[in-house]
């Protein structure tokens, strides 16, 4: 569909539509819940009860409710044996396809940080301690980081195009967005499923206690007085279609994808450059591909972890850009979900694109000395919204962004 | 579109270097079973690992506390590069892509954290163990050493995964401002690795891998890496990459399998890479090479090499490649007679070869293929 412009003979990039979406997080079940909490200013970060915690420093994390999670309509024996990551993909998916049922996706581009993990710690468990392993072939075979996504389609659908499953630590949402509007764009691909996922594991949680990364307190991104962050899980599902297929056939529009940016900074395995290139890169990155200005950006979605050196890198690089344009982490209401967080918060630029308001960054008290932001803080707010853009960063030293914007009926 | 292979560089259980491992395999080599163990369990495993000497001399920073699927990946990834003739540097760093195929990860490491976790408590996690656990550790080591600084995706997936990736190079590699883009697929073994192979049924205690077996005996899992460098052009060519399918039952994985062979053999097809490991998928390609292209040789290196998972879908694409340039395919090990299939039986001239079809049947639902061409 990419077509060639008349007298230039360059490839004019097809425009990208974001025509439906789905979500489950700690703010709730779908878009209205998750509307609802964000402009409620919602505290979703509860005291982990899924693993014990009492050996380590941080004890809260955004929990997605197992008796909502697993009471959904699907009562085959198939659906018991799936991971909780495979519901929380069944209703994001869900929930995006009764938006647009003639939805018909060439490929599906989902990122995850670490599949099935919590099916894997039970294996292990079980074998430590010679326990019953009955069950291992079941864990064993619903841990990959592709079945979630398999599992979805195969439900929802009933069929399963082929995946693409990116794992790129924390970024790994915000890249597979990219990635799709990137296949779209280029002509290559009409319709496209995208998004991210992730569930609360031990092994994880453990990880990010072990570097100190997460913490025993509120999560308060760009704070003064932060001291890490916190975890969450959650999926979310976009589905992205060639903006022209999309008005033809009267596909609803929700928002325009307009840019993406990656970058890579090679300074630590787990801490960003502290100079800022990284992030920086990857919002230039996005501008250039949107070609727009920064000017023309009205909320930033920040990554916003509250740990020391995540937003000391990406608040610099943010300011180095952007003049006083509003910003919040909206990870300060619900933890930081890995690979759903990318996905999670483009919903949340969709919705702040759709309802004109500004999601809220919680907990906050004092910005860093250190920083010149406008944080949205504490509560929501209403504002004239066209475009946001969304950050993304991961260990690895891993850089992405993208660029939302409203488009008008 | 189609990229040109433009060098190649693997780790493999019978060493590194293209053409010292592809001298081995027509000879007929096989990898050498090592046994592996587990303090907490009585039964022991067959691996097939890669020797010491083939990661050798590679000293960076970054790798001192790595695991070795980031050694392997490194490794294969530097000579693929070293063989395209690509140096980067600062000037042409950010038009480079790197993406990483991989299964299972750092396995390893992932394990040795998790085991503290639980004999002595969350206190005792090593915080340095945990970020080698995550799926892109091998990615960012490798970006580190190059200085990459744009595009870097770990893509995961069952043994398919490697042609996956390369289908998404060639999405990546529509931005016009990129020249190259390296493709690596790494694994790493271990017990854990195979207990759980051998719970699902996948796996048999000893070699040999019997490739399109009926008893199904199953797979010997092994390690390494395998690695391409795309670029515009060359005599090599990804000629079409199939996006392929997943699913759902096993025995629909044979019906995807023929969809794929349908539309890569729109031309005249000399010999197909199979990826048949000796479970369950090598009934599903025989009976769509059986019915779609009857006639055209097959082999399958598993047999020599192992199931490497995450880097067997690069090594296939390395053989075929190498099967293209040299014109011949070396013996399929441990194959029934009574496999109708027209296999590779013994080294088989295939002079004056020009494609081939490379088939990757992951034994978690994912099914993709490739056809390579020689210009």
């Amino acid at each position: 569909m990419a077509q060639l412009g008349s007298t230039t003979g360059v490839k004019t990039p097809e425009r990208v539509a974001v025509v439906a979406a789905g979500v489950v997080s700690p703010l709730g079940f779908g878009l209205a819940e998750t509307l609802n909490s964000l402009r409620k200013a919602n505290d979703c970060v509860t005291a982990v009860t899924r693993f014990s915690v009492a050996e380590c420093r941080c004890k809260t994390a955004g929990q997605v409710p197992d008796d909502r999670l697993l009471a959904g309509p699907n009562k085959k024996r198939r659906a018991k044996r799936l991971h909780r990551a495979s519901h929380m993909m069944i209703h994001a998916l869900r929930e995006a396809v009764m938006q647009v049922p003639q939805f018909e996706p060439e490929l599906t581009i989902i990122g995850t940080t670490s599949g099935g993990m919590s099916h894997g710690e039970q294996y292990y468990r079980s074998l430590c301690r010679s326990g019953n392993l009955r069950h291992a072939p079941t864990w064993i075979a619903n841990y990959p980081a592709q079945k979630p996504v398999i599992d979805a389609q195969e439900e929802v659908l009933g069929f399963s195009v082929q995946c693409q499953v990116i794992a790129n630590a924390c970024a790994s949402g915000t890249n597979a967005i990219g990635h799709a509007f990137e296949c779209v764009r280029s002509g290559r691909y009409q319709c496209v499923l995208t998004g991210g996922y992730d569930a609360l594991s031990e092994l994880v949680f453990t990880g990010f206690d072990s570097l100190q990364a997460s913490t025993p307190e509120k999560c308060r991104p760009f704070d003064r007085h932060r001291t890490g962050m916190v975890l969450g899980e959650g999926a979310a599902v976009l589905a992205l279609e060639n903006l022209e297929l999309a008005r033809k056939r009267g596909a609803p529009v929700l928002a325009e994808i307009v840019g993406y940016g990656i970058s890579t900074d090679n300074f630590h395995i787990t801490q960003p450059d502290p100079s800022g290139v990284g992030p920086r890169q990857a919002m230039e990155r996005a501008l250039q591909s949107a070609q727009i200005s920064a000017d023309e950006v009205d909320y930033i979605n920040a990554h916003g972890t509250a740990t020391i050196f995540n937003d000391a890198a990406e608040g610099k690089a943010i300011s180095q850009l952007f003049n006083g344009v509003p910003v919040s982490s909206t990870k300060s209401m619900m933890g930081h979900s890995l690979g759903a967080a990318g996905a999670v918060e483009a919903v949340i630029s969709l919705l702040a694109l759709r309802d004109q308001f500004l999601p809220p960054n919680i907990n906050f008290e004092a910005l860093d000395d250190s920083l010149d932001l406008n944080v949205v803080a504490n509560e929501s707010r209403s504002a004239v919204v066209r475009t946001a853009i969304s950050n993304s960063f991961g260990f690895g030293g891993t850089n992405a962004s993208i660029l939302i914007r409203r488009v008008e009926a | 579109m189609s990229l040109a292979i433009a060098g190649m560089g693997w780790v493999t259980p019978l060493g590194n270097g293209v053409d010292a491992v592809w001298e081995r395999l027509l000879r007929g080599d096989e990898a050498s079973a090592t046994p592996i163990s587990e303090q907490f369990a009585d039964r022991s495993y067959s691996a097939f690992r890669v020797p010491e000497s083939a990661v050798t001399g590679l000293a960076h920073p970054r790798l001192r506390r790595a695991s070795v699927i980031s050694r392997f990946a490194a490794t294969a990834g530097l000579d693929a590069l070293q063989a395209a003739g690509v140096k980067v540097n600062s000037q042409n760093a950010g038009r480079i892509a790197l993406i990483f195929a991989i299964s299972n990860g750092g396995v390893i490491y992932t394990k040795r954290f998790y085991r503290d976790v639980v004999e002595t408590g969350a206190q005792s996690a090593s915080p340095l163990l945990f970020p080698e656990t995550v799926f892109n550790a091998p990615a960012s080591h490798l970006a580190a050493i190059l200085g990459v600084t744009g595009t870097t995706y770990t893509v995961v997936g069952d043994g398919a995964v490697g042609l996956l990736a390369i289908k998404m190079a060639e999405d990546v590699m529509m931005d016009k401002s990129l020249d190259y883009c390296l493709v690596v697929g790494t694994e790493e073994v271990d017990w854990l690795l195979c207990d759980a192979y051998w719970r699902w049924r996948l796996l048999r205690s000893m070699p040999p891998i019997e490739p399109f077996g009926k008893q199904k005996r199953g797979m010997i899992v092994s390690e390494g890496a395998g690695a391409i460098v795309l670029a515009r052009e060359g005599p090599i060519t990804i000629e079409r990459a199939h996006s392929g399918g997943c699913y759902a039952k096993r025995a629909e994985a044979e019906e995807i399998l023929k969809r794929i062979l349908r539309d890569l053999s729109q031309v005249e097809i000399d010999f197909v890479i199979s990826s048949a490991n000796g479970t369950f998928i090598d009934q599903a390609e025989q009976g769509a090479l059986e019915q779609v292209i009857p006639d055209a040789v097959t082999y399958a290196a598993k047999p020599a090499l192992g199931e490497s998972v995450g880097a067997s879908g690069l090594w296939q694409v390395i053989l075929g490649a190498q099967a293209l340039r040299h014109g011949e395919l070396p013996p399929v090990l441990h194959a029934d007679p009574a496999i109708s299939l027209r296999l590779a039986r013994s080294r088989m001239a295939v002079t004056g070869a020009r494609r081939a079809i490379i088939l990757s049947s992951g034994v978690n639902q994912q099914v993709a293929g490739l056809r390579l061409a020689l210009h």
